[in-house]
């Protein structure tokens, strides 16, 4: 097979990967009850927090300060049960994923799928180059391309098909999620 | 009354389809209803350019250091302009920073793939990989 062909079928890989990713989260978890009505509390209780720190400022009293940790509190824990019924399909799809994953690399073993435009840096060479011969590190990997393609496809047909959590919420599940996973 | 209407609606995630979306990136001095709205703009047009730049790039060709942080620069420049432009008050959508951030991730990764395809699809040989 060509490089061209290699390469475009690597990206025609990607595309049917992403859909068939959110196709299965979309059975196991999107539809789901719980996982709308945990989505609609979070991002409710987001803006309602934002916008009560925003209008109290920093002048709080003792009781709007216990408030406020309050709904802290039961934001972390929704964030915490949104997490957990995500993990469900985050299994079935890694799975799934590893399985697909390997089949591809055999197919691709040892071939060149791409030209690299730039020589990647010395710690991305041996996923560029994995299971590639010889030492022309603008030589691209099937791993390499896939995984690009992935981080760019996949990303855009969550937000396309809106299954990405609000910014707000998304950065509020970062903050909260260390000491809840660790808890 | 009034205002307690705006607090309702502020409260609820607001949605625009693409057109809206677009018709509303391309005017000057716009009201963004939310910051969610102006990033998702942010977002998609910086995909847009993120791919077309990625063609261009690969026809050229630039390559190495040179291709990577002239696109760097070339995809904030795009969002920091865009907002000296249009009259953007960033501080209201987290600060100019925040909204250069916004997507920066995937769309390097999109200008990678159509950067690598062009550039191996019009300067290298067709059955290179047979031949190696």
């Amino acid at each position: 097979m060509a490089l061209q062909i290699d390469a475009l079928f690597i990206v025609g890989i990607s595309i049917f990967t992403a859909l068939l990713g959110e196709g299965v989260t979309y059975l196991l978890v999107y539809r789901t009850e719980k996982y709308i009505r945990l989505k609609a509390e979070i991002e409710k209780q987001t803006k309602k927090l934002e916008k009560k720190k925003e209008n109290l400022g920093e002048a709080l009293d003792k009781q709007q300060k216990k408030k406020i940790e309050r709904d802290e509190e039961r934001l972390k824990n929704n964030n915490r049960d949104l997490s957990l019924v995500k993990m469900k399909s985050m299994f079935a799809t890694g799975f799934a994923f590893t399985a697909l994953l390997s089949m591809f690399n055999s197919i691709f073993d040892g071939k060149v799928v791409a030209r690299l435009p730039f020589i990647p840096i010395s710690f991305i060479q041996g996923l560029s180059h994995r299971g590639l011969a010889g030492s022309d590190f603008t030589e691209c990997s099937f791993i390499f391309l896939y995984i690009l393609c992935t981080m760019s496809i996949r990303q855009n047909i969550q937000k396309l098909l809106g299954f990405t959590p609000s910014r707000a919420a998304n950065k509020n599940s970062m903050m909260f999620a260390p000491p809840g996973q660790f808890k | 009354m009034a205002n307690k209407q705006s607090a309702i609606d502020k409260s609820k995630p607001v949605t625009l389809g693409f057109f809206a979306l677009m018709k509303l990136g391309m005017s000057k001095n716009a009201e963004w209803p939310d910051t969610e709205v102006f990033l998702d703009w942010i977002y998609w047009s910086r995909q847009i350019v993120g791919f077309f730049l990625g063609i261009i790039w690969g026809i050229i060709p630039l390559t190495g250091i040179i291709g990577l942080a002239s696109f760097a620069l070339a995809s904030s420049g795009y969002v920091y302009l865009y907002c000296s432009y249009m009259n953007i008050d960033d501080e209201e959508h987290g600060g100019i920073w925040e909204i250069i951030k916004e997507g920066f991730m995937t769309n390097f990764a999109s200008f990678l793939v159509t950067w690598i395809i062009i550039y191996s699809c019009l300067h290298f040989d067709d059955n290179l990989a047979v031949k190696l």
